[in-house]
């Protein structure tokens, strides 16, 4: 008896700690990332909406698949000069952008130069997917919440329709203006999905970028953008100008054009020189990125690149020349831009240290904020831009008195002798045409546009005479508009997991 | 809860069995054994050797405790068949990768789970003192990890600590010096006078193929001018630039400027290690103590990487009471080091040492010399002025100098370890133990860098950083354990319960722009460059059961079961359970064998069972996210970062065991051989997603797959001579796989993934590479075979050769399987003999079958390298019309289609033998022991990666399980002399 009742305590003792261990409480499985901000909380106010969308501004100036040589939108813009002739690489340096400018990017479709605009831009379009579908119910308990999210969808359409944009023009054979754009552009993805897409029509990209180009200017019209990095309605029309441009609609660029500059006056001759990179306190800068001290990336800023004094072995060995035949055209015609230029390439007033290699042509339009730091605010679209749009659609409309008035108005602000003593170009017809190009060429060299031009122009690449060497260019000098390679191959990661997709012809 | 109504049923159960039996009075009688038998360490508990129907090899100190090893990761190698290992660095203090029988997933770990005592131990193995471990089992079957449920399906090493024994004082203190140095060679590589002729020739061969009309002599004319101010840019002979090779033909004048072109010796020479041991155990009849001290210190042949660690242990088991044994073990460790750069995360950065001592050109010196007398310069203070690179080539890091770089750049870790155990085991009557263990692990790392000045990423500002991690583990189970015997009729029962919680926090600064020289803490830097901080939390809980049976040691059975929750995955598929069941036949206890002499031990044995593998990537992948920290200026922001799938799941392992465990003349021979087929299902895999879905990195992670691994395993261990004065032990042990998807569900078909395609079919780590098909013999093209779509084309680039349609250009090249990574054959032999006081051991370790995709060897096997280093195949290039090689012309226009990757030019066998280990050891005589008053001396050798042969020089085959190869500290050498001794 006794020994039983030794063996129930005993069990008891056992039973009462096993039940007592095994109690547990439910949400002891339950645990959060702090890492990451999920789903429920980015759809919770309008101020997480629009925190989505900077992110997006933020995505432009960032560095893309680890790679400090495709940075956003920056590195894009790199790329575009590299393929055509008005961006000079005096030597192949550390080989940054080498493989653009051999042409060897597109025409390999497992080569990262191919695959980076593609998922740069695919990846923005996801978020303003995302923004576009959640944002509707996104609570707005006050009326400046309501602005905000109207503020945010808005830009995520202005931002899907940027990227449509970039994308067919890259990947897609150029718009022929007034026919039925039949080619192959590149899939329109409208929702947050992961379902395989077959390429869209050129044509049905650019409808959609002018659908998507209209729901933003209705959400945008009238709100104040905090900086210039956002969207705002005067950006929207001024990407409709560059738009419409692209694919002949002459009349309605011009009409965008002359609306989007509204209150961007031109800079001064001061500014244009005092190294482009000041995105709030330059008034003709409509968009563009401002990257502040502790966000910046330091071999991969846009400036690491395009400065003339930031201390990357880059830009010590290979500085970024002006193709010295440009150059030559506005020599002695008292014009401020060529002052960013130096064809001694000596850059006296900027006292570079001599481990800085010299080359004839090298530019200094853009200058870092010091030699140790790259940071360059980055244009994407500046005023100027808006009267070469509207002096070139008003030139092929026939309207080359009107033209003329719009390219004197920026030829004025450019001229380093007093305003009153300009006198505009006096050529006429094709000449004058040629004139109005050249003019867009040297204004917005660096800043991402010659390849487009040239292809939208269906002008072939020619940079022979001047300042390209063989050894750097690989023997590219001459590319026919005809050439396969005037469209980046689809990237192989795509066709791997899309069997829709037909790639473009090799 | 479930948990709480099986615990008490349980419980129940027992308590009315035993009221049953108390009733019953039976003669029953408490188990006492009368011979002795082999115990083995088991999942929660141990169980005699002969009663096992699991696959369990035991290894014990004796074999390891000789070896120069940091860490017992590396006494995995070669241990057991069916493990295979990929090699640690040459960093001291590096463990390697282990796989136990096969590849159990794709997506996710696949490494097996480690348990020190009882506890599942997550932090480093180089934390661990090898002289504090008894004894380590890698359980391999259903039947021995079940019991680990969602952790086990990669198999299990259980390690055990030493204690100490009753009776039994000892006193040991060994001590160990020796050198490190490179044990994998370099590739070959031309010299300086082959070089430039080579590139010239690239030069003017592009010349001529991209200008077709242009004549021989002007193509040479170019490049001749070409050659140094537009590719190469240093010219070390000491004729003119436009003189130097003319016409294919270096200048037979030229001489060198300067000879100090070597960029390996400043980096890599000679380390050194020592080891000191000191430990001292004992005990009486009622508590048992060990205790340990001991300090390594390794230099690897690296400069700037060493690791040096102390380790004090205290490990006291007491029967305080004849009912009550308490036990608590505690282990302090504090490590240091200078950490060399990680190879295979960068492999292809600009610090990355390993690759620039590989690809840098015989051209370029590491130092300045002066520009008219060639001279090395110095500076006012006598120290070597570094070239800083402005004269280099594209392929050369211009602008860099990675030796410099790695001088003057720091990168320092400290590691601070706490690893404690206490259980207490409490007798509750004779046949049922009620016990409970407690572990805590903390784990403090410290580490900074500093970036400096004057060359490399952080020039010309300088950068500090400073990280630092603290990871807690918390493990605490209570088990029940009922052993009783019913006359011949064995039974053990074992219930238990655990929880698990696992703590992670995480602190980051870095700063930009040093003020003062000689300072590297944030404070002496200006610009806050980045600032974060981030917390994980990973829990688990289980219920576990297991019941061994065994009729009078002959008919075994055994079956064990475990529900498990982890915090990985979402609610409703966060439970699940795993089971096992075995059964083995005990040939040797039937009366036939009994008595035979020949047949000492047979055994059959099988086992099945489910078993999970929650190792994900991240602790919470049931959960789309977006990313903190994407602030556009002054204004917050987020960004889209993670897709999930929100029913992911664990992979669950269906494993079957079938073996044989044979002994022959008194266990003279021992062995077994072993079947396994190993199904994973649910495999997680990330299944890539359209690039204009815009997701990041492309891909999702699902469970969509099913795979097997299957293979057999053989192992024998004889005796081959055993006499008074000379034994000599020979063992061996091979295992083959078979690896293969059967089934990928979710309308997938196929997952390509660098140079790897999952299809079903095929295995895990099978290549899907361009078909390279050699070189056009009349113009020394590169040739591929062509894709499908473009197979009935009429284009340039596409000719027939042979009669087979080929094409030249690599985009329009076919993609086919090219055999597969994963070996037929692997595992290990070595040897042991003594004579009297001699003893010398050997392990070998190698493999056969499979194939590496080695893209250090493309690296240097350019057709335009402008700047980069050369293999000496490369001499073996296309030069005149009609010649056979497989070497393409040197080209500087063709030459992204010759070089370009995924491409099955680049495969090579993996093929290997390793000389893994010896020893050699003097045990001093007894009577010379007695003289000096100590109860046991010896002095021995050891070495580790003594030698290898692969299938071409410097290739490393082991360093990664998927056959890739990468730019990485390859393994040390490491001989050391040293002596023990026992008082």
């Amino acid at each position: 008896m006794k020994n039983i009742a030794k063996q129930y305590i005993k069990w008891a003792v056992v039973l009462s700690v096993f039940t007592g261990m095994a109690s547990c409480q439910s949400d002891y499985l339950e645990t959060d990332p702090t890492t990451a901000a999920s789903e429920e909380a980015a759809y919770s106010s309008a101020s997480n909406l629009m925190a989505i969308i900077n992110g997006m501004h933020r995505d432009m100036y960032s560095r893309q698949n680890d790679s400090q040589g495709q940075n956003g939108q920056g590195g894009i813009m790199i790329m575009m000069d590299a393929l055509a002739d008005d961006l000079v690489f005096p030597s192949t340096g550390n080989g940054w952008y080498i493989s653009t400018v051999r042409w060897q990017d597109q025409v390999n479709d497992s080569a990262s130069n191919t695959f980076y605009p593609y998922q740069f831009y695919y990846a923005l379009i996801r978020n303003a997917n995302l923004v576009i579908a959640n944002g509707p119910s996104v609570p707005a308990p006050t009326a400046a919440d309501a602005t905000t999210i109207k503020a945010a969808i808005g830009e995520a359409y202005a931002f899907r329709a940027f990227c449509y944009y970039m994308l067919v023009q890259i990947y897609g054979k150029r718009y022929v203006p007034g026919a039925n754009n039949t080619q192959l552009g590149v899939p329109i993805r409208l929702e947050a999905n992961e379902i395989p897409l077959a390429r869209n029509t050129v044509e049905e990209v650019y409808t959609q970028v002018g659908k998507d180009l209209n729901e933003a200017a209705t959400r945008l019209a009238g709100i104040a953008r905090a900086t210039k990095s956002h969207f705002n309605d005067k950006v929207i029309l001024g990407l409709k100008a560059r738009i419409a441009l692209t694919q002949g609609n002459y009349a309605a660029a011009v009409t965008a054009a002359q609306s989007a500059r509204a209150g961007f006056d031109l800079m001064d001759k001061t500014a244009y020189t005092a190294g482009f990179n000041n995105l709030a306190g330059n008034s003709e800068w409509m968009w563009g990125a401002t990257i502040i001290a502790d966000q910046g990336d330091s071999f991969s800023n846009f400036g690491a690149y395009m400065s003339r004094n930031f201390n990357s072995t880059n830009i010590r060995q290979a500085p970024k020349a002006i193709n010295s035949k440009l150059y030559q055209l506005f020599l002695n015609k008292k014009d401020v831009r060529i002052d960013n230029f130096d064809p001694t390439g000596a850059h006296t007033a900027l006292a570079l240290p001599s481990t800085y290699s010299k080359f004839p042509y090298t530019s200094q339009k853009f200058l870092a904020a010091s030699q140790a730091d790259s940071r360059v605010d980055v244009p994407y679209m500046r005023a100027a831009e808006m009267y070469l749009i509207e002096a070139e659609a008003l030139a092929k409309l026939g309207d080359e008195a009107g033209s003329k008035a719009a390219l004197n108005t920026l030829g004025k602000k450019r001229f380093t002798d007093a305003e009153a003593n300009y006198v505009g170009t006096s050529a006429t017809g094709a000449a004058y045409l040629t004139e109005v190009l050249n003019t867009r060429r040297l204004e917005l060299w660096g800043e991402g546009f010659r390849f487009l031009d040239l292809k939208r122009l269906n002008q072939g690449l020619d940079r022979t005479g001047a300042n390209h060497q063989s050894i750097v260019t690989n023997n590219v000098m001459t590319v026919a508009n005809t050439d396969l390679r005037w469209e980046f191959l689809i990237p192989r990661a795509e066709i791997n997991a899309n069997p829709l997709i037909v790639q473009n012809p090799l | 809860m479930k948990m709480k109504l099986i615990l008490t049923t349980a419980v129940l159960f027992f308590v009315g069995g035993h009221v049953v039996e108390a009733q019953k009075a039976k003669h029953d009688t408490i188990p006492q054994d009368t011979k002795i038998d082999e115990i083995v360490v088991v999942a929660y508990g141990s169980q005699k050797r002969e009663t096992m129907v699991g696959s369990n090899t035991e290894v014990k100190a004796k074999q390891f405790a000789d070896r120069p090893i940091t860490s017992i990761g590396q006494a995995l190698d070669g241990a057991s068949a069916g493990v295979k290992v990929s090699t640690g660095t040459g960093q001291p203090g590096s463990s390697p990768s282990i796989q136990i029988r096969g590849i159990g997933s794709y997506g996710i770990s696949t490494s097996p789970l480690y348990v020190v005592d009882g506890t599942i131990y997550t932090g480093s193995l180089a934390a661990i003192n090898p002289n504090d471990i008894a004894s380590f089992n890698i359980l391999k079957d259903a039947a021995s990890t079940s019991l680990y449920g969602s952790a086990a399906a990669n198999g299990v090493v259980l390690i055990t600590t030493k204690s100490g024994r009753k009776g039994k004082d000892a006193f040991n203190f060994s001590m160990s010096t020796g050198a490190v140095g490179r044990s994998i060679p370099e590739y070959n590589r031309v010299d300086v006078y082959q070089y430039y002729p080579l590139i010239w020739e690239s030069i003017r061969n592009g010349r001529m193929t991209s200008m077709p009309g242009i004549t021989i002599a002007d193509a040479n004319n170019y490049a001749t001018a070409q050659l140094i101010s537009g590719v190469l840019k240093t010219n070390v002979f000491d004729v003119p630039n436009t003189q130097l090779v003319v016409n294919g033909v270096l200048n037979p004048d030229a001489k060198l400027k300067y000879t100090d072109l070597d960029w390996q010796k400043p980096l890599m020479n000679t380390g050194f290690r020592q080891n000191y041991e000191l430990n001292y155990s004992g005990g009486s009849n009622t508590t048992t103590y060990f205790s340990s001290v001991g300090y390594t210190n390794e230099t690897g042949y690296l400069i700037k990487s060493d690791f040096e660690r102390f380790t004090a242990r205290l490990k006291v088991d007491s029967q305080v009471k004849s009912w009550l044994k308490l036990g608590t073990s505690i282990s302090g460790v504090s490590s240091s080091g200078n950490n060399s750069v990680d190879g295979a995360d960068n492999n292809s950065a600009y610090i990355n040492p390993y690759r620039w001592t590989r690809t840098m050109a015989p051209i370029y010196s590491p130092y300045a010399h002066d520009p008219i007398t060639f001279a090395t310069l110095y500076d006012n203070d006598g120290n070597v002025i570094y070239d800083a690179g402005s004269a280099r080539g594209a392929d050369a890091a211009a602008g860099r100098n990675v030796i410099q770089e790695t001088l003057l750049n720091k990168d320092l870790s400290k590691n601070y370890y706490i690893i404690s155990r206490a259980y207490a085991e409490i007798k509750v009557d004779p046949y049922l133990t009620l016990s409970t263990n407690a572990g805590f692990d903390i784990r403090n790392n410290r580490r900074s860098t500093y970036g400096n000045k004057i060359i490399g990423d952080a020039a010309p500002g300088g950068s500090a950083e400073k990280y630092s991690f603290t990871e807690q583990t918390f493990t605490w189970n209570q088990l029940l354990n009922y052993k009783r015997r019913f006359g011949d009729h064995n039974f053990e029962f074992l219930l238990g319960h655990e929880n698990y919680k696992y703590t992670y926090e995480y602190l980051y600064g870095y700063k930009k722009g040093q003020i003062v020289d000689d300072n590297d803490e944030l404070i002496n830097f200006v610009t806050p460059a980045s600032l974060t901080s981030r917390k994980d939390n990973y829990r688990k809980e289980g219920v576990f059961s297991r019941l061994n049976y065994d009729y009078k040691s002959k008919y075994l059975l055994s079956g064990s079961i475990r529900w498990d929750g982890s915090s990985r995955f979402a609610k409703d598929v966060r439970w699940d359970s795993f089971w096992s069941i075995g059964a083995g036949w005990r040939l040797k206890g039937e009366e036939f064998l009994s008595n035979s002499n020949l047949i000492s031990e047979l055994k059959l044995r099988g086992s099945y069972g489910e078993v999970g593998n929650d190792g994900t990537n991240s602790y919470f992948m049931y959960k789309s996210t977006y990313t903190l920290g994407y602030n556009n200026a002054q204004e917050p922001g987020i960004l889209f970062g993670f897709l999930a799938d929100p029913s992911i799941t664990w992979e669950a392992n269906k494993q079957t065991d079938v073996g044989v465990d044979f002994g022959f003349l008194n266990n003279r021979i021992t062995g077994s051989v072993e079947y396994y087929n190993r199904v994973t299902e649910d495999l997680i895999f990330p299944v890539p997603l359209p690039v204009s879905a815009g997701v990041p990195d492309n891909t999702i992670s699902r469970n969509v797959g099913t795979m097997y691994n299957r293979g057999f395993e053989f192992t024998i261990n004889a005796d081959v001579i055993k006499t008074q004065n000379f034994t000599w032990n020979i063992t061996a042990n091979a295992s083959t796989l078979k690896n293969q998807i059967t089934e990928l569900s979710n309308g997938i078909t196929e997952i390509i993934n660098g140079t790897k395609k999952i299809s079903v079919g095929h295995s895990i780590y099978d290549y899907w590479l361009r078909q390279w098909y050699g070189v056009d013999p009349a113009d020394g093209s590169p040739l591929f075979l062509v894709a499908d779509t473009y197979a009935n084309t009429t284009a340039a680039d596409i000719r027939t050769v042979n009669g087979i349609k080929v094409t030249t250009n690599s985009s329009k090249a076919k993609f086919d399987y090219s055999g597969t990574a994963i070996p037929d054959l692997f595992g290990s032999f070595g040897t042991s003999i003594t004579y009297k006081q001699w003893s010398l051991s050997a392990l070998f370790t190698y493999q056969l079958g499979g194939k590496t995709y080695d893209s250090n060897y493309a690296a240097l096997m350019s057709s335009y390298s402008q700047g980069g280093a050369l293999s000496t195949d490369i001499l073996d290039r296309w030069t005149t019309p009609g010649q056979i090689t497989d070497v393409p012309a040197l080209n500087s226009i063709t030459y992204t289609s010759s070089n370009i990757g995924n491409s099955s030019r680049w495969l090579v066998s993996s093929d290997f033998i390793t000389f893994r280990q010896a020893t050699l050891s003097y045990s001093f005589s007894p009577e010379t022991l007695s003289q000096l008053g100590v109860s046991g001396l010896r002095i021995l050798v050891s070495g580790e990666n003594l030698w290898s042969k692969t299938a071409r020089k410097g290739l490393e085959p082991s360093q990664a399980f998927n056959g890739t190869a990468s730019n990485r500290y390859t393994p040390a050498r490491v001989v050391t002399i040293g002596f023990n001794v026992s008082f």
